[in-house]
Parts: C-alpha cells; structure tokens; sequence
C-alpha cells in the first residue's frame, strides 16, 4: 500500500500544502477546506492528515455509506452527493483529520487526490512523503540497523 | 462562508475611542496604481492625519495592511506592513513582520485594519471573521509578550488565533518598543508598540475562516509554485534555510564589515559565536521556522541551558540581534545574547535599537559622560553581559532615572546627557542604524540616509551592489547597463542602484513578499511579481507597471515627511559614520563622508524629479506619477 507519511521534524509550518490543499479541491486560498492542518506547537510543527484506518471508525458511523473505501487508490473517502451533514465521522476520527466545510456544509476528508496527493509535491522540506509502505519501512529498518551498527563501532 | 476576490479589497476602521467599527470598499484605481499593502497603507497615513499629529496621541492611526497577495501559494508573500507616525523619528514609520497574522486577517475579510483613539482603559482587539469586540486587557497590562499569548489564546478557548502583542515597554512607551507577531515574529523598529501601547491597546487578535479567490486559478497558481520551487534553489535561500540571517557573520568579518563596540571596531574575537553556523553546531538550535507561505524558513528556534543568563526557549535570534545586543555591546558569550534576545521579545523591545542604546550607554560611562552614580549601580563597561541583561528590563519598566532616560532613544538621551555623546550615538532622524557598516558600501549610505523611516536596511537593501552572484551582477546590469557597477565602493551610478532598490522593495511589500526573496535572492523578481499581480486581479500588467507603482509609494512616503518638514539636510547618517573612518580591516580609511552623500543626494533627487535644496517631490513629478490628487496639500517645492 502507498501513503502518505509524515515527517514532522522537516516541517516550518509554511503551510503550503495546506494552500494548495483548499486550491486543488475547492478552487480558493482558504486553510479551513484543507483536508491537510498544520498544527503549530513552540519550535516544533506537525502536519495532521488522515491515515487511512485499517477499520476506520469514521466508515463504521456513517449512516448513510456516504464514507466508504475506495479499493482503487486505495483510500477512505467520503462521497459529498451522500453526506447528509450529520458531523459523526469527525466525532469518530481519532486524529481530527476529518472537518466540517462551512461552504458546502459537507465532511471532507482526504482522499490523497486520487493517488497524486498535491500536497506532497508543494512541500519544499521534504516533511511529507507519498511512497509504498513496504519502502518507507525498508528505510525505517535499514536506519535503525546502521545506528546500532555505528553505536557498536563506536 | 465567505469567498473573497483579492481585487476586492477592504478596510476595517476601529475607532477605540468610541467603540465605532466600520468596514469600506478600497477603489480599484486605488489598487492598481499603489498596489495595495504598503502602499495603500501610505496613502491612508497621508490622508487620515494632519501634519504635527502626536505620534503617541489618540490622533495618531496605526494601519495593519498584509499584501496584496498575502493568503495565496505565492512564495514567502504572507508579510504584513503596520504603518503610522513614528515616534521614534516624529515621521512615517513602516514596519514589516512576517509570522501568520497577515495572512489571517485576509482569511477573515479585511485587507487593511486601522485603528484609531486611544481606548479609556486597557483593551484588545477581537477580530473573528464579521465579529469584531474590543475587550477589556486590565489583567494582561504589565505582562509580557507571551504571557499575555497563553491567556487571550486561553481566554477566546483557540489556541490557532494570530496576535500581536505589546510587553511592557510598549505600554510604558518605550521610543524603540516593538509587537511580537504570531508569538515569535517581531514588527520591530521606530517604536511602533508605544504607539499601540498609547492606545491602550494590548494586543490584535484574529480568527479568519474564509476564502480567497484569485481572477485566473490556473495560471497564478502554476506560476506560483514555479516560483516558490526557484526560489527554494536559489543559493541564497540555501544558507538562509540552513543557517539563518546570522549565518552572514563569518562572511561579514571576513569582508571587514561586523559592527562592534558601538560602530568603533569592525572586529570582534570569537565572532564565529555569534553566527548561524554556530546555533546549529552547539546544539542550541532546535528548529526552522517559516513564515506564512514561505519557502525559505530563515527564522531560528532556540533552547539554551544556562546557570548564569537563565534558560532559553524562544525564536531568533537574528543576525542584527547576534550584532546589536551582541558585537556592538563587546559581547560574544552566546548564552548572554540568546537570553538578551529572549529579554527584548518577551518586554516587548526592538533589539536593533535596544542593542544600540545600550552600547552608546557602555561608550558613555567608558569615557566617563554616564557617572558611576549616574549608572545607579551598574558597571557599564562593554562586555558586560550582567549590567545589559538588567538594563534591557530597566528601560523596558523605565525603571530608575537610566532607564527611563535610555527608553528615549540615543537622539534625545544624547541631548540630555551632553558633551559629545551625540557624536557617538549611531541614529539619523532619531533611529538607531541597523549594524551595516555604510562607510564600505556607498548604496548602503545613500539608501539608509533617504531612508523615511531612518537609517536602516529595512526600507530598501541594495546586496546586489556587492556583486556577490551571477544573479546580483544580472540586477546591476539591468539596472546601469553594466555588470563592472556591481562594486559597492564605486561612486558612480549609486544613485540609479538605490531607486532601483527602493520601487522593487516598496512593491515587494505591497505584495506581501518577504525582500528578502526579491533584494537578497532574486527568485521573486519585477516580471514574475506583475504576472502574478496580474492573474490575481485578471488585468495585464507588466513589469514597468509595478515598478511605476513602487514608485508612487516611495514619492508618498516621501510626501509625508516633507508635509512634517522634513528636508535635504535630514538625508543623513550617524555622525560616526560620516567623520571616522573604517579603523581596520580591508576597508580601513574608508567613509562616506559629507562631500560624497551629497553628490549622491543630488544625483537621487534628480533621478526622481525631487527639488535639489529641499529635497521634496516637484509638482511636476506628482503629476506624471498620477499622485497629484493624493498629495493635495504639499508645502511648495
């Protein structure tokens, strides 16, 4: 599976992602439609988006199946036609990745646009990656053995 | 929600005195010909009060005006101009700040906020999108910066709103108070937070949760991110990123250029400890930060552990900082100076000045015009970090008869103090100069001598004259026809490099761009910004077109101070700078001494069509600019 990670060490909080976040899906420069938040704590920023549950609460409380699994991407999206307002997925989504658009009064969600996510390509710092999770943890791993290895030698 | 045209661009009027808020529409004509941001913010200083106003008087207005293009993808455009009568200087006062609020008062339907009055009792300024409350700040007056953050963010239950926020020298109307922005961004210079704090007001707090649209998505948006790409490879940015502004240091003390020892050396030992360079390899450094939408991230977060100075955990410090309340006081122990800073930001100081005033002060007792007794305890020697730690929060309070003397600024502590003090004290216009040593670079000198606002590099820089890239000898080339000008201690065409400089940076800021992406790197340039200005408006316009409005608003910050009575003989710099030459180094004996800023005057007022002995615009000149019918009431030429 490829998804988009998260490196919040990298991030300045310059927010492009979020601009061009509400720019892709909406049309207008607005922080508040991006599916992608940058949540600013002193010195230290992290990106907030959804991840993609494996059994995703916010499929699971949906009443009316406007919320669903798109197998193709793959990806959790929500299906706008069908929202009917009722707010349930933002309550159920642990990681307040899912958000209310006042404009369309709908839930949005992101749905990593299709599998071209915008938002890793405006990203300068390299603070989000969009890559198959099978090499994100290769890396992981890879960089963990070099660390023991260097602290070994050392 | 609201969906907002950039081109529709609107006022919030806050009279403070009365309670009264007021929305108006900006005029199209208005929009284009000064370019919104900065610009405007001109034109409204010039209109809304008359010449004499009392800067720290309820008369006085204090503009916010983020860019034109502040809240859009554009590369390092969320910069915001707070604009009024400087007290510092009794002129025009301009300062720029990066931070978040910019761009969140655009979200929240407003592209200039001005405030006027001065509120009966301490208050702050709620501003959630059409909801605007000035509530009552009694229990925040007398707290500091961040203090007073934690509680409004507390108090409105939102801890994403944008402020800014005056400390206790604002309040106490320290000539060289400042606004912290977004918490950890400075609108610094000239004393701008006294004018805040004559208001009675506390803070600016803002919530924005709508639109903005710009009149062709596509290409603004495609020609953007190619912007914001070049500029994230451009050299410049590069070093900015990695380092930090303080990260020209080891640079400027090979070139012979650091200010040290209140402008008397240009050497200081141990000055890598003072550099960017040096945050990063001692491990103080702990982040990068952007400005809202910007793709360089100059600015610096720090943490220290110091027994001595007391712990740090905030941003910055810049290279003016690292020179000011660093080199300049004879000091080098990085804890000290990351502490100072710490000091300045959280009291609410500019660290420029409040650097210069305490070296000017050290200078003083050195040579024995401060007393002991006059020192009240303190030994004022350069290099003591102790004494400038307790000044810094004495003139903050204007605690004692020191402090309170030395938050007047150098211009009016000099003339109190006497003797030849004044020719020691680095200000023109009533400003500190910014630590550039302008005896070296002659575009500098002139630049900082016309400046409005006082002799700084804050209202135009001229880098490009060093000619230290392909692409800065490109911008002289295109400036004098010749790349051989790229020489900062030439004489010829320095004239010609600074208007240049000047309608570049004033329309950089009416954008909202950061200068430092337009005057240091060159990725935001003239044409690129005219496209974009263009698709966000849908019109054509070019780039002769912006450079045509830079102009108008550097003639109408020029219009205020002449109708203040400003004139030729106020284009000056610091008395140091122009009678002691460069005491060491490659550039010793250097100086731009009075012979020399004069031809350079005259050459600059005719290049601009300003009259040669006063130095105000001629009528003439108004005309062909199209400001004739905003500079109605010009004294005569």
């Amino acid at each position: 599976m490829t998804s988009l990670s998260v490196n919040a060490d990298k991030c300045t909080a310059c927010r492009a992602c979020e601009l061009t976040c509400s720019f892709v899906k909406e049309g207008v420069f607005a922080p508040y439609r991006s599916r992608i938040r940058i949540v600013r704590l002193h010195g230290f920023n992290v990106p907030v988006v959804c991840v993609n549950c494996a059994q995703a609460p916010c499929i699971e409380v949906c009443p009316t199946g406007a919320v669903y699994r798109d197998r193709a991407v793959p990806v959790v999206r929500i299906n706008e036609a069908e929202c009917i307002g009722c707010r349930e997925c933002i309550k159920a989504c642990p990681f307040g990745a899912a958000d209310w658009d006042d404009d369309k009064d709908v839930a949005i969600m992101c749905d990593l646009c299709g599998g071209e996510p915008a938002c890793v390509a405006s990203c300068i710092y390299g603070a989000l990656d969009f890559e198959p999770e099978a090499t994100v943890v290769r890396r992981k791993r890879r960089a963990t053995a070099e660390a023991i290895a260097a602290r070994t030698a050392g | 929600m609201n969906i907002r045209d950039i081109a529709a661009q609107r006022i919030l009027n806050v009279d403070l005195a009365t309670g009264q808020v007021s929305t108006e529409e900006v005029s199209r004509r208005d929009l284009v010909r000064l370019l919104g941001g900065r610009g405007l913010a001109a034109k409204f200083l010039y209109e809304r009060i008359p010449a004499g106003t009392d800067p720290l008087g309820p008369e006085n207005v204090l503009i916010w005006s983020p860019g034109t293009l502040s809240g859009t993808n554009a590369p390092s455009s969320g910069r915001t101009s707070v604009t009024c009568k400087g007290p510092a200087t009794g002129l025009y006062l301009k300062v720029s700040v990066g931070g978040h609020l910019g761009a969140e008062l655009k979200y929240a339907g407003y592209d200039y906020l001005v405030i006027s009055g001065r509120a009966p009792h301490p208050v702050y300024l709620w501003v959630d999108d059409d909801r605007v409350e000035i509530r009552p700040a009694q229990h925040l007056w007398g707290k500091g910066t961040r203090e007073t953050d934690d509680l409004i963010k507390a108090e409105l239950d939102d801890d994403e709103i944008q402020t800014g926020i005056i400390g206790p020298a604002g309040e106490n109307k320290v000539l060289f108070s400042c606004i912290m922005v977004s918490r950890y961004n400075s609108a610094s210079r000239g004393g701008v937070g006294a004018v805040m704090g004559s208001k009675n007001l506390k803070a600016v707090a803002v919530r924005g949760r709508g639109a903005l649209r710009v009149a062709r998505p596509k290409p603004y948006f495609d020609l953007a991110a190619r912007m914001r790409r070049e500029l994230a490879a451009d050299a410049g940015s590069e070093s900015l990123y990695n380092w930090g502004t303080s990260g020209s240091i080891p640079g400027l003390d090979e070139m012979g250029m650091l200010a040290a020892y209140n402008f008397s050396q240009v050497t200081i030992d141990n000055s890598e400890r003072l550099s960017g360079q040096y945050l990063v390899d001692e491990g103080y450094l702990t982040g990068r930060e952007s400005c809202f939408a910007c793709s360089t991230a100059c600015h610096r977060y720090v943490k220290s552990h110091s027994d001595r100075w007391g712990d740090v955990d905030d941003s910055g410090p810049e290279l003016e900082t690292m020179m000011s309340l660093g080199a300049e006081c004879g000091l080098t122990d990085t804890e000290a100076v990351l502490r100072a800073n710490h000091l300045c930001n959280d009291y609410g100081l500019d660290t420029i000045s409040a650097g210069h005033v305490i070296s000017w002060a050290m200078e003083c007792y050195e040579r024995g015009v401060i007393s002991p007794e006059q020192a009240e305890g303190l030994e004022l020697g350069f290099g003591n970090a102790e004494a400038q730690l307790e000044l810094i929060r004495r003139i903050a309070f204007r605690e004692g008869l020191l402090g309170d003397l030395l938050a007047e600024g150098t211009q009016r502590a000099s003339a109190e103090v006497g003797g030849d003090s004044w020719k020691w004290a680095i200000q023109a216009k009533g400003l500190e100069q910014s630590a550039v040593d302008t005896r070296a670079a002659k575009s500098y000198a002139l630049a900082f001598a016309v400046n409005p606002r006082g002799p700084d590099h804050l209202m135009t820089e001229t880098y490009a004259e060093f000619g230290f890239t392909e692409e800065a000898r490109e911008v002289i080339r295109k400036i004098t026809g010749d790349e051989k000008y790229a020489n900062a201690t030439l004489l010829e065409k320095r004239a010609d490099i600074v208007r240049w400089h000047e309608d570049c940076y004033a329309a950089t800021e009416a954008l909202g761009f950061c200068v430092f992406t337009s005057t240091a790197a060159f990725a935001v340039n003239p044409e690129n910004m005219a496209e974009l200005f263009g698709h966000a408006l849908g019109i054509e316009f070019s780039e002769e077109e912006l450079m045509l409005g830079g102009r108008r608003i550097v003639t109408l910050e020029r219009c205020f101070n002449a109708r203040e009575g400003a004139r030729r003989e106020d284009d000056m710099l610091p008395w140091r700078m122009m009678n002691e030459p460069v005491p060491d180094g490659p550039n010793k004996g250097m100086i731009t001494d009075q012979a020399m800023l004069d031809r350079f005057l005259d050459e600059y007022y005719a290049l601009h069509g300003w009259d040669p002995a006063t130095g105000i615009p001629q009528v003439e000149t108004l005309k062909a600019l199209d400001l004739a019918d905003v500079c109605r009431v010009l004294p005569e030429a």
